[in-house]
Parts: structure tokens; C-alpha cells; sequence
């Protein structure tokens, strides 16, 4: 996909597609990570990281709503929508790969490159809203944007993309009329009663107003506050946690980034699971039994990803039912992750998300 | 403990045989080594040993699956040095819990001073084999997610 500037509505429908896409992507990545974690080691790592799994939750069931707001239609279950790991977030250039892998520095490092701020930020400047598009082969995570001259350029931070996303959602809110731009039904939001403790509150987006609510909300869970490494609720920013693995150390008030002055943050990488690096399932012998549960895991994912969609599609109600699924889709992870690869001694297997390779098992 | 593979593999095979989940469930539940490590620490490496060749032998000597239950039956579950260790490999498997063996045993074969009754690990309770026999989840672990008690308990084919 290669996205435009935001003139139209089918634009936003687009951008939102992708940010919906986005944020999906990074959790097969970060889950994965978590679940190769032994049984009982890492566990403030673990918790590190699920708190921002489950933001990532949070941030695509927004961008749902906000796509809903302008009469749009979420689609979770369209061919590609998962990536193909390893991948570029969500459909990038060539020198940036998001990987399924096994808990390790190496992997915290890649986490970094996913949630790394705009590098204005890092130098203490507060970048003016789309100026800092730029020719350049810094890692790209985010689509290709194609300017109104056909000059080919890179978002430079998943907050800056959504930036992008509040200037034209802002833009045709006046061109428009705002009553006739948010004429999506009301009926099709996710609103607190369907969203349980998921890493902040939902949004319900009816207007310009809590549409850009969401959209701050989702940057600065992502990225920080102008800068700091804590939004304005207060909250540690998704790459300043994932710095305290790697600096094995927590973040306090005040702390400035890089200079964590909390407690220490124990990790023990040698107990973790050393499983096949972005797994596909010809990785696994066609008659093993990890082959088959590899195979019931896609399936069960695929399952999972229509019932969500058929919940962000007018049926709210049907959420919270479709989360208990998770809970089997983790049960189902571990049990693939513990078990070694027949034949590879030490390599163990892992699910490998490739949802477009198995059938739908029933229709929602 | 230090994990012998191939032996490890034989403990798997005969717990397959014990408990009726494959030895990707097994493994699956990430303490397969824990409960070989506990059985080879509690009963000894000599009984343990005598346990995996009786094991061993009745798979070479059986033809197919019903004698190969038989034998195991015979063999192992009935004889009064291996039938107990078994017995409670099977009580581990299932709960997640040594228990003591029985005095008489104690008597004519411990070894060790390690044999009380004691939960394996941390996770053993979460992973007995007992919940997803059920159909249900361990409580207080394995959260199924709120409102899935709504839902009728769903019996995984074994």
C-alpha cells in the first residue's frame, strides 16, 4: 500500500486501514517474545512488555473506532493484513524487519527500532506537524507516502504518521462539515462496557474532538509527550519500557531519557526457549504433531481475527467473548513453543501467524 | 539435574503410555523436565533406570498396542517396586504433586531422603493434566477471560 496526502475520505479509510494493520503487526513480535520466557524466569521483563501488548490492543481497537466514526469498515480479516514476518510495519522499504524471535537483546533492540521516537524529539525539539518528512534510509517502519509532487517519502515515527492522521482527519472535518464527516453509526463503536482493563480507556468517537482524543492518546502511549519520556497521563512511553530491559533498570519520575534511576530490573536471558527465528510452517516435519497444532494455532488465530472484526462491524457485543479466545490462543502458543522441533534438538517451534495459509474454520 | 536426552525421551514414551496425552502435550506444558528430574531424584538413579529398561524392554517384546498395554500393566503397574513409582508419575502428571510413597516401599526400597508429599514447581499446580481432562482451568491461574464461564466447558479429545 502507498498512501497519499489526505484528501478524501477513501484516503483516511486507507490510512486508517494501515494503522489498524500497524498495530497488530507489532504483537505476534512482542508475544512471541514474552512466551519463550521459562516458566517462571523474566517475569518483570514479561510484565514490561505486556503492558505494552496490551496498549497495542487498545491503540488498534481506537484506530477501529475512529475509522468506524467516518463511516468506514474495519477489515481485520482481508489477505495480507497479517504480515508475513519478517516484515516491515506495516508494508515498508527495504532496510527495516520486525521479527518473530526468541527473548533477547538483540530482539529488545528491534522492539526499540518499532517504538523509537522521531529523532527531532531525541534532540529536544518538538517537530512542527509534517515538516519532518524526509528523503531518507533511516529504518523504515511506516508506508511510503507519495506527496502531491509525486516525491516519495517515509514517516519517521509511528507518532508522526498519526500526526498525520489528526491533520486530515482535522482538515476534512471543515471541508466537510463535521456533522456530515463523522456520520458513522454510533452503534458501531467499541465503548467501555465491551473493553475491559485494556491499558487505558476507550474511546467512544463521535466527533472531531474524540477523534483526535484517540489519536493523541495513541501517539503518546507510543511515543511520549512532546518529548518526555512520559505522556501526559503520566504513563512511561512504549520505548522508554522496552529501554528498561535493556538498561536493566526501571524508569522513575523525572528521569530523563536514557538515565534510568529506579530499581533494577532482573533478567535472566539464558532462560528462555531458543525457538526457530520467523517460523513458517514447512519448518515443521508435515506428520509431527507441532506441524498439526501449528496449523490449529493459524486457524484458531484466523477464527479469532473474523470474530473481532465481526465485533468491530457492528456487533460491540460480541468482544468480549472473542477475548476469551485469546487466552486459548496463549495456551495454544506455549504449548508450540515448549516443544523442540523434531529433528533440530534445541530449536523449538513457535506459531507463525500465516493465517492466509489455513481455511476459516466457521463463520462468525 | 542435567537432562539425559535419550532417557528423557523414555520418560516421555512411558508417560504417554500412563496418561493418554501425547508427548507434545507433555512437553507442551513446559514441566516434563521437572517431573523427570523429580522422579530420578526421589526414587534413585538405579530404580529409575530399572524402571525406563522394564519400560524399554516391554516395547521391544510387544507386538502391538494392546499387548503393550497388557505387559505395562503386568509389568510395571503390578510389580511392587515399579507399580508405586508409576502410580505416582501418573498423580504427578495429573495434579502436579509428589506423593510420599507408600511406607512399605519406603522401607524395602527409599533411597532418598527427598520422598514427601510436595508440589513439583511453581507452575505444576497450572499445567496438571487434570483441567484440560475436565474441560476446565486451574483456578486462580489460566484465567479463561471474563465472562467465558457463560460458556459450557469445552472437552478437548484426547
Amino acid at each position: 500500500m502507498t498512501l497519499r496526502e489526505i484528501n478524501d475520505v477513501e484516503d483516511l479509510y486507507e490510512y486508517l486501514y494501515a494503522a489498524i494493520q500497524l498495530e497488530h503487526a507489532t504483537i505476534p513480535p512482542y508475544i512471541t517474545s514474552m512466551y519463550t520466557m521459562k516458566p517462571n524466569s523474566n517475569l518483570e521483563a514479561y510484565n514490561v512488555i505486556r503492558v505494552i501488548v496490551v496498549e497495542e490492543m487498545l491503540h488498534l481497537t481506537l484506530a477501529a473506532n475512529v475509522l468506524n466514526a467516518i463511516g468506514g469498515a474495519p477489515n481485520l480479516i482481508k489477505e495480507g493484513f497479517v504480515p508475513e514476518f519478517p516484515t516491515y510495519l506495516p508494508n515498508g522499504e527495504e532496510d527495516f524487519e520486525v521479527n518473530i524471535e526468541s527473548f533477547s537483546p538483540k530482539t529488545i533492540d528491534n522492539f526499540l527500532m518499532i517504538e523509537r521516537p522521531a529523532r527531532e524529539y531525541q534532540d529536544g525539539h518538538v517537530p512542527k506537524q509534517f515538516t519532518s518528512f524526509k528523503n531518507t534510509s533511516r529504518k523504515r517502519i511506516l508506508p511510503t507516502y507519495i506527496s502531491a509532487e509525486g516525491e516519495e517519502k517515509h514517516f519517521y515515527s509511528i507518532g508522526e504518521f498519526y500526526a498525520f492522521i489528526g491533520e486530515g482527519l482535522t482538515k476534512l472535518s471543515l471541508k466537510l462539515g463535521e456533522e456530515e464527516f463523522f456520520k458513522g453509526d454510533p452503534e458501531r463503536q467499541i465503548t467501555p462496557e465491551y473493553y475491559y482493563s485494556g491499558g487505558g480507556e476507550i474511546i467512544p468517537v463521535t466527533n472531531l474532538e474524540s477523534a483526535l482524543e484517540a489519536i493523541r492518546l495513541i501517539s503518546e502511549q507510543g511515543e511520549g509527550f512532546e518529548g518526555a519520556i512520559y505522556d501526559n497521563e503520566g504513563e512511561l512511553s512504549h520505548y522508554y519500557r522496552f529501554e528498561q530491559i535493556k538498561l536493566g533498570r526501571y524508569y522513575l519520575a523525572g528521569d530523563t531519557a536514557g538515565n534510568p534511576k529506579g530499581k533494577e530490573l532482573t533478567i535472566d536471558w539464558d532462560a528462555v526457549y531458543n525457538i526457530k527465528t520467523n517460523p513458517k510452517m514447512e519448518d515443521y516435519p508435515e506428520e509431527s504433531e507441532l506441524y498439526e497444532a501449528n496449523v490449529k494455532f493459524n486457524t484458531y488465530y484466523k477464527n479469532f481475527l473474523a470474530k473481532i472484526n465481526d465485533a468491530f462491524n457492528g456487533n460491540p457485543q460480541n468482544l468480549i467473548p472473542a477475548i476469551g479466545e485469546m487466552f486459548v490462543l496463549k495456551n495454544m502458543a506455549y504449548e508450540l513453543i515448549h516443544n523442540p522441533i523434531p529433528g533440530k534438538e534445541g530449536v523449538y517451534g513457535a506459531p507463525t501467524f500465516e493465517v492466509d495459509k489455513v481455511p476459516e474454520i466457521s463463520k462468525v | 539435574m542435567d537432562i539425559n536426552l535419550i532417557e528423557f525421551q523414555f520418560f516421555l514414551k512411558l508417560s504417554e503410555k500412563l496418561t493418554a496425552f501425547t508427548s507434545f502435550q507433555l512437553q507442551g506444558t513446559g514441566v516434563a523436565e521437572a517431573y523427570y528430574s523429580t522422579v530420578k531424584n526421589v526414587v534413585g538413579v538405579t530404580i529409575f533406570q530399572e524402571l525406563i529398561d522394564t519400560f524399554n524392554k516391554i516395547q521391544t517384546d510387544s507386538d502391538d498396542e494392546t499387548s503393550l498395554d497388557k505387559e505395562i500393566r503386568h509389568r510395571i503397574l503390578s510389580n511392587s517396586k515399579l507399580g508405586p513409582v508409576a502410580r505416582n508419575i501418573i498423580k504427578m502428571w495429573f495434579v502436579g504433586t509428589w506423593y510420599q510413597l507408600p511406607n512399605y516401599w519406603l522401607e524395602k526400597y527409599g533411597v532418598s531422603n527427598s520422598d514427601s508429599t510436595f508440589v513439583v514447581s511453581e507452575n505444576a499446580y497450572k499445567e496438571g493434566l487434570l483441567w484440560p481432562t475436565i474441560g476446565a482451568h486451574p483456578m486462580g491461574a489460566k484465567a479463561p477471560g471474563y465472562g467465558t464461564w457463560e460458556d459450557p466447558p469445552k472437552i478437548p479429545t484426547v
